[in-house]
């Protein structure tokens, strides 16, 4: 990865054109040029060493009627985006990082949708469980924020058959997706993916279980089997 | 009904004890009024980072005046956040933004109490519209962030006995600091912000007589100044060179439009050389 | 603050309405000109029981009442009055001293206070506090209004001004508070004063006779507060709440007319007989809504509209925010940032300008008959 440091920036530094560079995180648009909105060190990727994001699991399938028309849309899109420069330009991003900050200090982020989330299950009702987010892609997240999982994103097959307290029980550790920002409180995930699910579960007698099937976990104690929404192990 | 168990004071207002300034009385001219030139701003000194427990945070500190008895401005701004919102607010797609300032009890001459008093939710309401316009809120939704000042020093003149409408123009002073001090902490919080947002104050101040026309000054010690006419407090971005806080108070004929615009000018002027100190101290922060 | 009166507006909404607002000249959504204010009501005298109070019921249903209360209270003495009294001995050693600034033989701002009531508020809350220290501001501005409520050496007025929005605020209320304020001060009669001198006051109790608080036959009058806003280059007087939407920049400016007596530090220039000099009180800024309007998502990233999911370049960021984009034509985007210098100077130099604005709405509330 191809990744060059160059200079510190404070807010409202300029940075470049838009011409140039593409706008990452920490930076923003103003009349057609990039210019910094944290206070950080500037790190510009190139595109070419950018690292290719291949979809993980079954891409969820569309319906056909979107599906229709967004292969039409989509292959004239990605036609363009081909041809048109945006997605070779360079992107430009302004990052606090931990060693440039003298008081190593961790920047706050939010959950933000498609981010992969580790949550713990507070409480389930017949519709949803209640969960609180505590890691977001790799950084262990200082306040706390409220997550939901309704009954219909536990997972993408035999939607209608799912029952909340065989896939999750409070205290279980989650691997989630963040799909909506929710309401007012509650950010909104989904485990309809193989790999999402739960990967840490206790035993009704206190055990720490283990995964053997895509909805069991057994007690190595007692050998009893619970019922959950097993996350694939990578 | 009396309270017998405790020694109650006088149930009257007090007043605060002023005493005899016997320097004033010997050199009364070497010392009294402005000492800086017109266009020079008082020193500064700023760090961010010393409240660890804080997302960021900020300290702000005014060279006090030559003329003794007169204290600067010392502030401490800490930023909480960005955190979810209470489960009673409802959904935002930006981050919602609170301000508090508040003076400590000793920060003026006439004692303030524990609850903020209409002045500092004042003050407030300005410190918010000046850095709402600086902050870009859709990068974080759904979330909150508290900015809390505390005025330690507010600019009074001690030693005098003066008039009250001094305080009005005291407030002005702080505001243009608190909203300097604040912009320092939310870059050290990390808060993406289009600009680094400074204040300054110019005032258009009556001359050592009454005969000699009005002058525009920047940043104004009331006390060092026979009157002041009128003033003006602005929120800066220096390098989009655009104002998120105009305040102007005073008395100023409709007919003398130039001396309003000189009073702004004077005012950006003075918000630029605080946001140098602004850059700087963000520059050494990061080194 | 007027960014808490939520408008329901959609992006599209507002990227329409912003477009017609900076069209050359405007097109406002309910036909006003630029510059119209919205027709209103008005009445004084509507409170027996105060010492002057007036109603103002605007077109878009937004009432308000004001009644002005005055009270005799002592004066209580201040620092200096006290180290006079200990060197000079008496009550007889005045002047001299006394000449050094003007606020010593002027009032004391404490003399008045005034309460702004919203309901649905707290009146804690700092919108509420804002909208009141704006009004008790411009008033005070005017050095000259606490000086009238001196009564004698001993004595003085205090007037209680409560200002209560009836409706509920269906746009920012600043406007039809300040014009309601300025009624009630006109109306405003204090007692005429009997007993002279610096003797406890004695008043007459013919009520016909009290003299107004601002006398008919003199200019002064009090201030007027204008909400102005700009979008784009165009200028925008008493805007509406759905035009506050979109505003670039809100102003709160507090003009009054220049009184008969001559101010100090002001060249004195001949007063022409016919035109009203105004003199500029005070400016805010006030935070316009717009700032926290949802922005719209341009069709380009759009995923209804054929853009590729957004899911699969965020995973690789985690900390990409909302994808930036520059600004498209049509697509709504909150504003970022404030105000060139040049937008502000040209709004209040619009206010001011002979003839402008603030002329008429001074001329129009001149014209309320005063019972």
């Amino acid at each position: 990865m191809s990744t060059t440091t160059t200079t510190l920036a404070i807010p409202g530094q300029l940075l470049g054109s838009t011409s140039k560079y593409q706008p990452g995180p920490g930076t923003h648009i103003h009349e057609s040029n990039l210019y910094a909105s944290l206070l950080g060190s500037v790190r510009i990727v190139h595109p070419a060493a950018a690292p290719t994001t291949k979809p993980t699991g079954p891409v969820k399938r569309l319906t056909k009627l979107s599906a229709l028309t967004n292969q039409s849309s989509s292959s004239s899109s990605s036609l363009k985006k081909q041809s048109s420069s945006p997605d070779q330009l360079p992107t430009i991003s302004v990052t606090v990082s931990a060693e440039d900050n003298h008081h190593n200090k961790k920047r706050e982020i939010l959950p933000e949708v498609g981010n992969v989330v580790l949550c713990k299950v507070i409480r389930i009702t017949p519709r949803q469980a209640v969960v609180s987010i505590l890691v977001c892609g790799d950084t262990v997240l200082e306040a706390e924020w409220q997550g939901l999982i309704r009954v219909q994103d536990v997972r993408a097959t035999e939607k209608d058959r799912v029952k909340v307290y065989e896939s999750f029980r409070p205290g279980d550790v989650v691997r989630a997706e963040v799909i909506s920002l929710g309401d007012q409180a509650n950010y909104y995930l989904a485990t309809s993916k193989n790999e999402l699910g739960v990967i840490l579960a206790t035993s009704e007698a206190g055990n720490t279980m283990h995964p053997i099937s895509w909805k069991e976990y057994r007690d190595p104690v007692t050998g009893l089997t619970e019922l959950r929404k097993v996350a694939k192990p990578y | 009904m009396t309270d017998r168990r405790r020694i109650n004071g006088p149930a009257g207002t007090t007043i605060p004890p002023i005493f005899e300034d016997t320097s004033n009385k010997e050199d009364a001219n070497s010392v009294k009024g402005r000492t800086r030139a017109p266009d020079a701003v008082r020193k500064m000194f700023l760090r961010t980072g010393v409240t660890p427990t804080a997302s960021g945070s900020a300290y702000l500190e005014y060279e006090s005046s030559a003329k003794s008895g007169v204290s600067g401005i010392k502030l401490s701004c800490t930023v909480h956040g960005p955190r979810s919102l209470p489960r009673s607010s409802p959904f935002s797609p930006h981050i919602v933004l609170s301000t508090h300032v508040k003076y400590a009890p000793f920060a003026t001459k006439q004692r303030r109490g524990y609850l903020r008093d209409p002045s500092e939710r004042d003050l407030g309401t300005h410190l918010e519209t000046a850095l709402r316009g600086a902050i870009i809120a859709d990068r974080w939704p759904k979330s909150g962030v508290d900015i809390i000042i505390s005025v330690i020093e507010g600019d009074q003149d001690r030693a005098s006995s003066g008039p009250q409408s001094d305080e009005t123009w005291d407030m002005m002073n702080v505001l243009s600091g608190c909203i300097t001090v604040a912009s320092a902490a939310l870059a050290d919080a990390g808060i993406d912000c289009v600009d680094t947002v400074a204040g300054g104050v110019a005032a258009l101040v009556q001359g050592p007589s009454e005969d000699t026309p009005p002058s525009v000054v920047v940043d104004p010690i009331p006390s060092e100044h026979e009157r002041i006419l009128g003033a003006c407090c602005i929120a800066y971005l220096p390098t989009r060179d655009e104002v998120t806080n105009l305040w102007f108070k005073g008395d100023l004929p409709a007919s003398e439009m130039d001396l309003y615009t000189k009073l702004v000018e004077n005012g950006i002027l003075a918000s630029a050389s605080a946001s140098k100190v602004l850059v700087d101290c963000l520059k050494d922060a990061l080194a | 603050m007027a960014s808490q009166i939520h408008v329901n507006l959609s992006p599209a909404e507002l990227a329409y309405l912003h477009a017609s607002l900076s069209l050359t000249p405007p097109i406002r959504p309910d036909g006003r000109s630029p510059d119209q204010y919205r027709p209103l009501s008005a009445e004084t005298g509507i409170l027996p029981g105060t010492n002057g109070s007036a109603r103002i019921c605007f077109a878009d249903g937004t009432e308000a009442i004001v009644g002005v209360k005055a009270e005799v209270e002592k004066t209580g003495r201040r620092w200096d009055d006290d180290t006079i009294f200990l060197e000079g001995g008496g009550d007889d050693e005045e002047g001299g001293d006394k000449e050094k600034g003007s606020t010593q033989q002027g009032g004391n701002k404490e003399w008045v206070e005034l309460t702004v009531e919203i309901p649905g508020q707290r009146d804690d809350d700092s919108a509420t506090v804002f909208l009141a220290q704006m009004l008790s501001e411009a008033l005070l501005a005017d050095g000259g209004f606490v000086e009238r409520l001196k009564i004698n050496r001993g004595w003085h007025w205090k007037l209680y001004l409560d200002i209560l929005l009836i409706s509920p605020p269906l746009s920012y209320p600043l406007p039809l508070l300040s014009l309601t304020t300025h009624l009630a001060l006109l109306s405003t009669r204090l007692p005429r004063l009997k007993s002279e001198g610096d003797e406890d006051p004695f008043f007459d109790d013919d009520w016909a006779a009290a003299p107004y608080l601002y006398p008919r036959d003199k200019k002064a009058r009090p201030p007027v507060t204008l909400l102005v806003m700009a979008v784009g280059n165009n200028i925008i007087f008493d805007p509406a709440k759905e035009e506050l939407a979109v505003a670039d920049v809100v102003l709160a400016v507090s003009v009054a007319d220049v009184a008969d007596r001559k101010g100090k530090g002001v060249e004195d220039e001949d007063m022409d007989v016919d035109g009203r000099k105004l003199k500029l009180l005070s400016i805010r800024t006030v935070d316009p809504p717009s700032r926290l309007t949802p922005p719209g998502v341009p069709n380009a990233s759009n995923t209804a509209y054929g853009h590729a999911s957004a899911g699969a370049t965020q995973q690789k960021m985690p900390e990409a925010r909302a994808v930036e984009s520059e600004a498209v034509e049509g697509v709504w985007k909150a504003p970022r940032g404030g105000a060139k210098l040049a937008v502000m100077g040209a709004l209040v130099q619009k206010v001011l300008q002979k003839g402008g604005v603030a002329d008429e709405v001074l001329d129009a509330l001149e014209a309320v008959d005063l019972s």
